[in-house]
């Protein structure tokens, strides 16, 4: 038996040791997103305002009506409005026809780039958006895809979120916060495209952590969270009650697990992800215990940089590039009083883009 | 007793058991379904913190099948329910979160925009003669607009915890005090169905308006009241919503509309049948809940709740209707 092959047998003679490493690796983990972020470069600087000169994007948001895709849709317009190209938003409230009457727009417009932004799956107007790839469009996508996930084929580019990271994220904070011994539920919408990869990753980080320690996954379709999170998360508790952390992983749907926890009368802290607002609110007040957040400013300023990447012919980066910062009562009032999607992750992307895309 | 008196009384007995079968069924399946959860996840499902957590947490469902069942009962459906309750939850968070108003004035706002709603979607319906699935489904919409408008799309937290602890954190018999509401309201209405004059109104206007006219009944003085009653309780259920999340989002409570009607519907097969009741309305709001629960306890899949919650109600309605020998069902 060699050196490497018996490897295995540490855990089983040095427990206490594994334990201890898988603890000061969550710390690490933890540790690297409470600072706030530094702009790390995407990729080569280029001339930004020559090559965009006589380019033009239009961006279709999954719905005007949701904060998040106004804040990121914000956030792109600035972008471009700094670099000085032609950029349209489709102010529609969702749905299908709208975004299939939002490319017919695009390409009798003769737009260069059209971009899905904040959730809207491709596919669901395949033949549109290939049409528009005929008549000459570049097709993308925005805070979509996980960095796992392939884009549909006729997709040219795609600023792609993190989310696997931050899932260990989270599956590293239930470990910690629990002292080594998390029992967790975990709360998702598998008819969100980037479920899978996001509760896999928690999953996944969970058992490296901590093999023997329970785990638990309820589905809630998106158009059901109001009327089954709540009955499923009282449900979860009532048949496990020695459940210690809720990871409901995208944060909107905390506003269900809290009177679920209210009406079983226990008290079972909630860690989750986006920075919305209201949670961070949320963190403030006591209710939610964690809330990764994504400055959503930063986020449009990398969707900007990807697309220009796109039609200026360069290498479109991996994913979003956006930093990942964990709020919870130490520094959550760095994100306002009411919270915003901005504030408390410093500034330092404007410097960087405007660097980055020679406009200084 | 002669041989005709004989079979006339058998087939009278036999149509009195098939009714009282038919009243009692969902009241046997809930028992049925208690039963098998009962046998299946013994340590979790049958403990009085599962029936607790079930009561506890259906409030809103409850009271707002409730309020569309007041409009139902006179032939008239009310589509802007949800968008009541969501639009009254809301005003409740702004105007006691963003603008510092006491909770119990924004709750008596909340409860008077809803009255006066309820009298717009009457005054289109009566006065223009509209069916009134078409003014309650635009209102439903306009309200959805003034609902984002105020809201800013934003969901809003903070709400004062005065009314969660009035609604989620004070409790009963170890119940939230929600059900409870629910449970008066429910009482209250079979009450003034049963025993009173204006409810007995309300079931003829609902049986057939011009029957009801032509017995002196002001028939469009009883519908405008079951609009005004409609969207008030609607108001009412949209405070007990912010009480139960101490928040309100623009988006989430109108999905609560079709369950609203399932249980509506689910409710006139039993107790009374053929009738839209308060009291089959509470009990298949229960009896959905209960199969939720039980599945979710049994890990079933998403998908599964779904199949329940349709299947439930066909079957039970196609149910009624062979018991009832497939007669032609005019539901008020």
């Amino acid at each position: 038996m060699t050196f490497r092959n018996s490897l295995w047998l540490i855990p089983m003679i040095l427990p206490g040791a594994v334990h201890a490493d898988a603890m000061a690796d969550a710390q690490a983990l933890i540790a690297t997103h409470t600072e706030i972020p530094v702009f790390v470069p995407p990729g080569e600087p280029f001339d930004a305002r020559s090559c965009m000169a006589d380019k033009s994007v239009f961006s279709i948001p999954v719905s005007m009506t949701i904060p998040f895709a106004v804040a990121l849709e914000d956030g792109m317009a600035r972008a471009a409005a700094e670099v000085g190209f032609e950029y349209t938003v489709w102010e529609t409230q969702g749905g299908m026809d709208s975004y299939i009457q939002g490319v017919d727009h695009a390409v009798t417009q003769g737009y260069d780039l059209i971009d899905l932004a904040g959730g809207i799956n491709p596919v669901w107007i395949g033949p549109q958006l290939l049409q528009a790839k005929e008549s000459g469009a570049v097709i993308t996508t925005t805070h979509l895809y996980d960095e796992t996930q392939e884009q549909a084929d006729f997709v040219d580019a795609s600023a792609r979120v993190p989310f696997s990271s931050v899932g260990e994220i989270l599956a590293a904070w239930a470990y910690v916060e629990t002292e080594g011994a998390p029992n967790v539920l975990i709360i998702g919408s598998d008819d969100v495209l980037p479920t899978g990869p996001f509760v896999e990753s928690i999953q996944d980080q969970l058992s490296t952590y901590c093999p023997e320690c329970e785990q638990q996954y309820l589905n809630v379709p998106l158009a059901e969270w109001g009327t089954r999170i709540q009955s499923g998360v009282q449900s979860a508790l009532l048949a496990n009650p020695d459940i210690n952390y809720i990871l409901p992983i995208y944060d909107s749907m905390s506003q269900f697990v809290t009177p679920a926890l209210r009406i079983a009368g226990v008290e079972v802290p909630i860690a989750s992800f986006n920075g919305t607002p209201f949670v961070l609110d949320m963190v403030r007040e006591g209710t939610v215990k964690m809330d990764i957040g994504e400055s959503l400013g930063w986020a449009g300023y990398a969707a900007v940089d990807a697309q220009m990447r796109q039609l200026c012919g360069l290498e479109v980066p991996e994913d979003l590039g956006i930093p990942l910062l964990i709020f919870d009562s130490a520094n959550v009032e760095t994100a306002g009083i009411p919270a915003n999607f901005d504030d408390g992750y410093g500034d330092a992307h404007i410097a960087g883009y405007r660097a980055l895309w020679m406009l200084d | 007793m002669t041989a005709q008196t004989t079979i006339a009384s058998s087939a009278f007995l036999q149509r009195n058991w098939a009714k009282d079968a038919e009243r009692f069924a969902l009241l046997g399946a809930w028992a049925i379904l208690i039963a098998i959860f009962a046998f299946a996840v013994p340590d979790t499902f049958f403990t009085w913190r599962t029936f607790s957590s079930m009561f506890g947490s259906q409030a809103v469902l409850v009271v707002l099948s409730l309020a569309i069942l007041v409009p139902l009962t006179a032939g008239d459906f009310d589509l802007s329910a949800a968008n009541v309750l969501v639009f009254s939850a809301m005003l409740v968070a702004v105007t006691n979160v963003q603008l510092g108003f006491p909770i119990g004035i924004s709750i008596v706002l909340a409860i008077a925009v809803g009255a006066f709603i309820g009298a717009i979607n009457a005054a289109f319906i009566l006065y223009f003669r509209i069916h009134s699935l078409i003014i309650t489904l635009g209102v439903g919409t306009f309200l959805q607009g003034l609902t984002l408008w105020m809201s800013q799309s934003q969901t809003i937290s903070g709400i004062s915890m005065g009314l969660v602890e009035m609604v989620v954190i004070n409790r009963l018999f170890g119940i939230p005090l929600a059900f409870y509401y629910g449970l008066a309201l429910a009482l209250v209405m079979w009450w003034v169905l049963e025993y009173t004059i204006a409810g007995r109104k309300l079931l003829f206007v609902g049986r057939g308006r011009e029957v009801a006219r032509l017995n002196g009944v002001k028939v469009d003085r009883v519908r405008m009241l079951s609009l005004v009653a409609s969207s008030t309780l609607a108001a009412i259920a949209g405070v007990l919503y912010a009480g139960m999340t101490g928040s309100a989002d623009p988006n989430s409570g109108t999905t609560l509309l079709l369950p609203a009607f399932a249980a509506a519907f689910l409710g006139a097969t039993t107790l009374y049948p053929g009738r839209f009741n308060p009291l089959g309305t509470l009990l298949s709001v229960y009896f959905l809940i209960t199969g939720i629960t039980g599945l979710t306890m049994l890990g079933a899949d998403a998908f599964v709740q779904s199949l329940f919650y349709g299947g439930a109600l066909v079957v039970a309605v196609s149910l009624s209707q062979l018991v009832r020998g497939r007669q032609p069902q005019s539901f008020g």
